[in-house]
């Protein structure tokens, strides 16, 4: 795989054509939804571990509306989104979920758990429509960190901030494994 | 989604809103055949940021609003800076007003974008969300979602990125872009400018509910052209008046029921802003070619009907192509890239139109340039009794509906007015009881 890494005009969306991105989702003013904002220095300074692979990988966010993935992920080989999540579990745990073919309405809550910024629409509707109109990336990833508090205000609850390194790591785990399967 | 009915009540509860920015409750009472109570809760942050501006430098400002809203950080900018540069008895210079307003077009695209295709056209189409919508048009989706991405890229040559720009400042910008990275805008503006176009012929052939308002329409305007960043303050009885004396008149009162502020003019008249009132009181300073798409699309000088909202605002983006493209084709780099803004202490009102309707800043400043206290008027907040007068004149028209129509219609009735419940913590929930 060469992976190879596009812009859509001055100025314009980051189009990953053929390679990886990874981008944060989330609102760093509503407490733990800050939580993947906050993974991705942890991301930026794992890739030169990667070596030439991690330097050809886009980093970018964090966003609060999904709709803005349209533009960021187009046609990419991968795409990891970092996000809090509400799954149950207790809060600063890592789940790891592959969005497959089959993701459907249903799974929005699964996902995205209680929308808790400018969402218009969640991560998997945004993939949906994505697919919809032909500009999905033919890998998406989610790395969700459990947040507790969704509150105004800016700062990670601890045991959420204890959870942004995993996220980190595993992010860039999924980075170097997809370059190893290529 | 439950229903309930008794013999001479009904209810209707719907679990949640889709297709809005953020979150927000309705109820909605009929009793006796009679609607006897609407109620529109909306739960909104401007009070936090409000109280997180305290203490803060005047210069913060811009950054800590902008995060407001993830759809329109743009205008909560520029009303900061308008309202501080008010303050501090700053002008700034005809470079850095155009400037401003091209970012602000840029905004207004990606979000007029946004809006007619993904939360609004569905509504008139039979379908469930966009995703549906693409299933049986994907070019209208398309079109839509690239004059998002043309919207973004005018945001991020301008603004640094689409997302919370990081150029704007107090008195100006950081860094005015490159003549040449401005002037590439131009042919993805003028693609724009005809999927804007196509985007009026095409919400032009939706069929519209007959419902017609009664309106206290208030917007900027100003005497050279269409309002965005700038003006004074227009209302529906012909008079006009300044941003802060609209800040002294424009009462809000807290409702119990919702954090956010109920507004009033002179303490009594709900009014609207947005698309609408905008059109309403300044429709002939848009250009010609709005105008000419405004006309065949069967649009008159006002439009009270907010079902058509969704022609209005495609009429807006026509202009907002246009008018982007004119202020790109006749860039050129400046430098200072802003006016020196030195500290006093004031109060400073600032009011410009988001995407949404007006957006009002006010700010007391020390003398040092330390804010003492803000107050943020957003326009959702300031449409919220308007559009609950909206959803009664709905639900009275609608009572012979069934329960399911009559929700998917009042669901209708709140996304005419592309509310704006940013950063809420919870969905929606339409509740319709007819007790």
């Amino acid at each position: 795989m060469s992976p190879s890494t596009g812009r859509d005009g001055p100025g314009g969306a980051t189009t990953v054509s053929g390679g990886v991105v990874v981008v944060a989702m989330g609102n760093e003013y509503r407490r733990d939804d800050g939580a993947g904002a906050a993974a991705l220095d942890g991301v930026r300074a794992g890739l030169g571990a990667l070596g030439p692979i991690g330097a050809r990988v886009v980093v970018t966010g964090p966003f609060t509306d999904p709709l803005d993935l349209l533009g960021e992920w187009d046609h990419a080989d991968l795409a990891v989104v970092v996000d809090a999540v509400r799954t149950g579990t207790p809060p600063g745990t890592v789940t790891v979920l592959e969005l497959g073919d089959d993701i459907g309405p249903e799974h929005v809550e699964l996902v995205d758990g209680r929308p808790v910024s400018t969402h218009v629409m969640g991560v998997t509707a945004a993939l949906r429509l994505a697919r919809a109109v032909g500009r999905a990336p033919r890998r998406v990833v989610v790395v969700g960190i459990e947040g507790e508090d969704f509150g105004e205000g800016i700062g990670l609850a601890p045991a959420v901030e204890a959870g942004v390194a995993e996220a980190a790591a595993r992010v860039l785990d999924i980075v170097g494994s997809s370059s190893r399967c290529a | 989604m439950t229903h309930g009915r008794h013999d001479t009540e009904r209810t209707v509860f719907v679990p949640g809103l889709a297709r809005v920015e953020g979150e927000g409750g309705l109820r909605v009472r009929v009793q006796d055949g009679a609607v006897s109570e609407v109620t529109l809760n909306i739960f909104e942050p401007p009070r936090f940021f409000e109280a997180l501006l305290e203490g803060r430098r005047l210069d913060e400002a811009p950054d800590i609003t902008a995060r407001i809203c993830g759809i329109c950080p743009v205008a909560y900018q520029m009303s900061a800076c308008r309202a501080m540069e008010d303050a501090c008895g700053v002008t700034v210079g005809e470079p850095v007003a155009a400037l401003r307003r091209l970012l602000y077009c840029g905004e207004w695209i990606q979000s007029h974008a946004l809006h007619v295709y993904l939360l609004h056209a569905p509504d008139f189409l039979g379908c469930e969300d966009a995703v549906q919508l693409a299933a049986i048009d994907r070019a209208a989706v398309e079109r839509g979602l690239d004059l998002k991405r043309t919207g973004n890229m005018v945001m991020k040559t301008v603004g640094g990125r689409a997302v919370h720009p990081v150029n704007v400042r107090v008195g100006g910008f950081y860094r005015a872009p490159d003549t040449d990275a401005v002037r590439a805008l131009a042919e993805p503006l003028r693609r724009a400018r005809q999927a804007a176009l196509d985007t009026v012929v095409w919400v032009a052939g939706f069929e519209f509910p007959d419902v017609v308002g009664d309106y206290r329409f208030v917007a900027l305007t100003h005497p050279d052209h269409y309002p965005i960043e700038d003006g004074a303050v227009a209302l529906w009885s012909g008079e006009e008046m300044s941003p802060a004396a609209f800040a002294d008149v424009a009462v809000e009162e807290h409702v119990a029921r919702s954090t956010a502020l109920h507004a009033r003019l002179h303490g009594r008249d709900p009014y609207l802003t947005g698309p609408l009132a905008r059109y309403a009181l300044n429709a002939t300073r848009l250009p010609e070619i709005a105008r000419q798409a405004a006309t065949a699309a069967g649009l008159g000088p006002t439009c009270d009907n907010p079902f058509r909202s969704i022609v209005v605002r495609a009429v807006e983006l026509v202009f907002a192509c246009d008018e982007a493209l004119r202020l790109v084709l006749g860039y050129e780099r400046f430098d200072p890239a802003a006016e020196v803004v030195t500290p006093r202490a004031g109060v400073g009102t600032g009011a410009t139109e988001a995407p949404r309707g007006l957006l009002v800043h006010r700010y007391r400043v020390d003398a040092d340039g330390t804010i003492a206290s803000a107050r943020i008027m957003p326009p959702t907040s300031q449409n919220q009794l308007t559009i609950e007068e909206d959803l009664r004149r709905v639900v009275e028209g609608g009572l012979t509906l069934t329960d399911e129509d009559l929700t998917w219609r009042c669901e209708q009735a709140v996304r005419n007015h592309d509310p704006c419940i940013s950063c809420a913590a919870h969905f929606l929930h339409v509740t319709v009881d007819r007790s």
